[in-house]
């Protein structure tokens, strides 16, 4: 994206964000937020991370690739793991990038040998 | 007991703060090293800290960025995300609506999720300042917003530093959906938001081929549909 698209991109992001926040303080003082919204601002995070984690790992390009023989998604899996186990944000990092090194370092000991 | 002044609140919120910088640094530095593996300019990620200050949505933005998304997909999908912001706002409304204009105006500017959660819990504690006596819980909600302003920019600054001098083949930028999967695991608690997350992670792949990454939208859309229908579904059930 060009420099004036991202300073763009910036501005709406940061003015909707602001907006957001003021809303409620300032914006509809008097008011409260209605039921339906409340509900749906539970969802909006689960569904992006989600959505964002699967097309991370398994779309190159605009197409579907599953490709079990990079290091990627297995060390994403082990993420899953340490995540599931320790419910710590940084454990969760540190273990998929340490998975990701040694999946690399196998592979490449692979194709040496 | 002597009441805080307003300089006294201001300082315990920035001690409150404090303990939080320690899981937001990380994710600034990465943020920083990440943006410029998108090829964003350094002076563009410094500065969209200072404007959007939003951890997850500017990962979100430098994630879809880095995947060759258009414009409007990434404004709307960090659009969406940070909707949740009015749920704060709407919870500190009771709390800051007494204030002059100015000091609402502040204070949105600093209402991030971490700053939030410091300053709630000021207000919802039961050493209230007496009906009489003035009250300068906001200057200790500006504390802890401006202590986190601070931690998020040096962090960022870091990342930007540190990722300019890493080599790529460290492949610092899979710290990005390495830290989706960790806040992921975090908020499927409940039913609805697997149902959600389910959907919209299989709707990635099922509109994988929408240009400009519109799959991502759709398939959060998708996935906010299933979360609603199983709640709806729940309640029916019970």
């Amino acid at each position: 994206m060009s420099t004036t698209g991202l300073l763009l991109l910036l501005g709406v992001v940061g003015v909707l964000t602001y907006l957001y926040r003021y809303a409620m303080i300032g914006l509809f003082a008097s008011r409260s937020l209605p039921g339906w919204l409340h509900a749906l601002c539970r969802h909006i995070a689960p569904a992006s991370f989600a959505a964002l984690t699967a097309s991370a790992l398994f779309v190159t390009a605009g197409e579907v690739t599953f490709a079990f023989d990079t290091p990627r998604p297995w060390a994403a899996l082990v993420a899953v793991l340490v995540a599931w186990c320790t419910r710590n944000v940084l454990a969760t990092i540190a273990a998929g990038m340490a998975a990701l090194y040694l999946f690399k370092f196998l592979a490449s000991l692979l194709l040496a040998g | 007991m002597r009441l805080p002044s307003r300089l006294g609140e201001f300082l315990a919120g920035c001690r409150d703060e404090s303990p939080l910088l320690l899981g937001v640094a990380p994710f600034g530095m990465i943020y920083g090293i990440a943006a410029l593996a998108a090829g964003v300019p350094a002076w563009i990620a410094q500065l969209a800290s200072a404007v959007v200050f939003a951890g997850a949505a500017q990962l979100v933005i430098v994630q879809m960025l880095a995947a060759g998304a258009g414009f409007v997909p990434i404004a709307l999908t960090s659009g969406l995300l940070n909707l949740r912001h009015m749920l704060y706002s709407a919870s500190m409304a009771e709390y800051v609506r007494h204030l002059p204009r100015r000091w609402r105006l502040l204070l949105a500017y600093v209402l991030t999720d971490e700053a939030y959660a410091v300053a709630v819990l000021r207000y919802q504690r039961r050493d209230a300042p007496p009906a009489d006596a003035p009250d300068y819980r906001h200057w200790y909600f500006l504390g802890a917003g401006f202590t986190l302003w601070v931690g998020w920019q040096l962090s960022t600054a870091v990342g930007l530093v540190f990722g300019a001098t890493i080599p790529p083949e460290w492949e610092l930028d899979f710290a990005v959906p390495l830290t989706f999967i960790a806040l992921l695991t975090l908020l499927l608690r409940e039913r609805a938001g697997q149902a959600a997350a389910v959907v919209a992670g299989a709707g990635a792949l099922l509109f994988a081929a929408l240009p400009y990454k519109l799959g991502l939208v759709a398939a959060i859309l998708l996935g906010l549909v299933a979360g609603a229908w199983t709640v709806h579904r729940l309640e029916r059930a019970r």
